[in-house]
């Protein structure tokens, strides 16, 4: 409990000094939509913790058709992520979450995400977006 | 010159740099490491940084002196990110484009980069116009986002970060971004009589007080300086002025003399704060890059 407690403190720490870098360094606005804007809910089916960004892939039922849409919500890299708090085991496989985030141009299943919640604690993760600071 | 009372004499610049860079902070600094450091499972993000000045509350002391190399020289050793946020200072406003005018003592965002400057960029009509239907295009075309090399100065207000160290010889910048590094020569050799152009240009440095100034040419012929596309080419010479006010802080005074795009030099001064209890991990771009094709201006995409 200790060392887990200590661990909690020295990532806190590490936190407030590194920052989270929200500078915005390719085009958020040439591959994404800020008039439509997603919240989507649904299953995470599969995880790509790769450069230059992560992608999140999420199964999401939709309301209006009943249709299970898979979408892919793209986050900032690992190295904003882990820098931001997150692991690669931060979120798994099966796990449902809620994604607030900006969709694509081309109309296609994609977003840009801006933060994800873990539905079953409730815990909010940012997602290192580009959007931020556009 | 004993670096501590009792311990063997260090002549030799090889055996100084064997010390460790970050075992001559400790001739200054006090050594109250995080309490945590013994518990921290290892992992690499959050592994705590060696011979930090703290406050009696063990946070950071950012505002501590900024440490010296055995020659007394300042020491730029750290993880550097860009900070965008300044102390108001009575000639703040003639350095860095404000929005509105600043109270002393008080802490102002600025823009990032070549946004800075004040008044604008000087462009010349044909940069000014390449600029602008680039940025028309949400800049589409960027060369960063098909993982192409980044070229110096942009590496400096991209959100990829930069670790600096003194060696023998050169003062060697690293990035993360595609592993990228940066050399700049201090032994005193003259630029090369034939440059083939690369991104990082070729760089001499030299100490002029407690100013490190490097001066840079052979850029690769249409760089992007910024995401607006303003361009840089290969008739610029950059010239880099650097201190280190405080522990956590550096400055850089960058002027870019680069008569085929601009009318005249300009200066781009930004601050650079350090990153601490992290470390340097590698971004390869094409590992997955899956925006390129993705990108639409105005008149549409590219295809990939």
């Amino acid at each position: 409990m200790r060392t887990m407690v200590t661990l909690a403190v020295a990532s806190l720490a590490g936190l407030l000094i590194t920052g989270v870098p929200v500078i915005a360094h390719h085009s958020f606005a040439a591959e994404y939509d800020a008039s439509k804007p997603i919240n989507l809910t649904g299953t995470v089916t599969k995880i790509e913790w790769t450069n230059p960004h992560c992608f999140f892939y999420i199964d999401v039922k939709n309301e209006e058709s009943g249709k299970i849409e898979s979408w892919a919500l793209e986050l900032g890299n690992p190295n904003a992520l882990l820098r931001a708090g997150w692991t690669p085991n931060s979120v798994k496989i099966g796990e449902a979450v809620t994604v607030e985030g900006t969709r694509a141009k081309d109309g296609t299943f994609l977003g840009n995400a801006r933060s994800m919640i873990l539905i079953s604690t409730g815990k909010r993760l940012f997602a290192g977006s580009s959007q931020t600071n556009q | 010159m004993r670096i501590f009372k009792g311990w063997p004499m260090v002549t030799n610049r090889v055996e100084q740099f064997r010390m460790g860079v970050w075992a001559r902070g400790a001739v200054v600094f006090s050594l109250l490491v995080v309490t945590s450091s013994a518990q921290v499972l290892g992992q690499w993000v959050m592994y705590p940084t060696q011979n930090i000045p703290r406050l009696a509350d063990g946070q950071p002391d950012l505002k501590a002196p900024a440490p010296r190399q055995p020659d007394g020289k300042p020491d730029f050793i750290g993880f550097w990110q860009p900070d965008r946020m300044r102390d108001c200072t009575p000639d703040l406003a003639s350095r860095v484009r404000l929005t509105q005018p600043c109270t002393p003592g008080e802490r102002v965002a600025v823009p990032n980069g070549p946004g800075s400057v004040p008044g604008g960029l000087p462009l010349q009509p044909w940069a000014a116009e390449l600029a602008k239907q680039r940025t028309a295009d949400l800049s589409k075309d960027d060369p960063h986002n098909r993982c192409q090399p980044d070229n110096y100065p942009r590496v400096y207000w991209l959100p990829h970060y930069t670790k600096i160290f003194h060696v023998p010889g050169e003062l060697l910048m690293l990035n993360e971004w595609n592993a990228q590094f940066r050399q700049i020569y201090t032994d005193g050799r003259p630029f090369p009589e034939l440059m083939h152009p690369i991104y990082s240009g070729y760089s001499i440095g030299k100490w002029e007080g407690n100013t490190f100034v490097i001066t840079t040419k052979g850029f690769r012929e249409s760089e992007w300086l910024d995401t607006a596309g303003n361009p840089i080419t290969g008739a610029a010479t950059m010239t880099e002025r650097i201190t280190r006010p405080n522990f956590g802080t550096l400055n850089l005074a960058i002027t870019i003399d680069d008569p085929k795009a601009y009318t005249k030099p300009f200066t781009i001064d930004m601050n650079m704060k350090i990153m601490i209890d992290t470390q340097m991990i590698e971004e390869f771009c094409l590992e997955n890059e899956r925006d390129s094709s993705r990108l639409f201006g105005p008149g549409g995409g590219n295809k990939p």
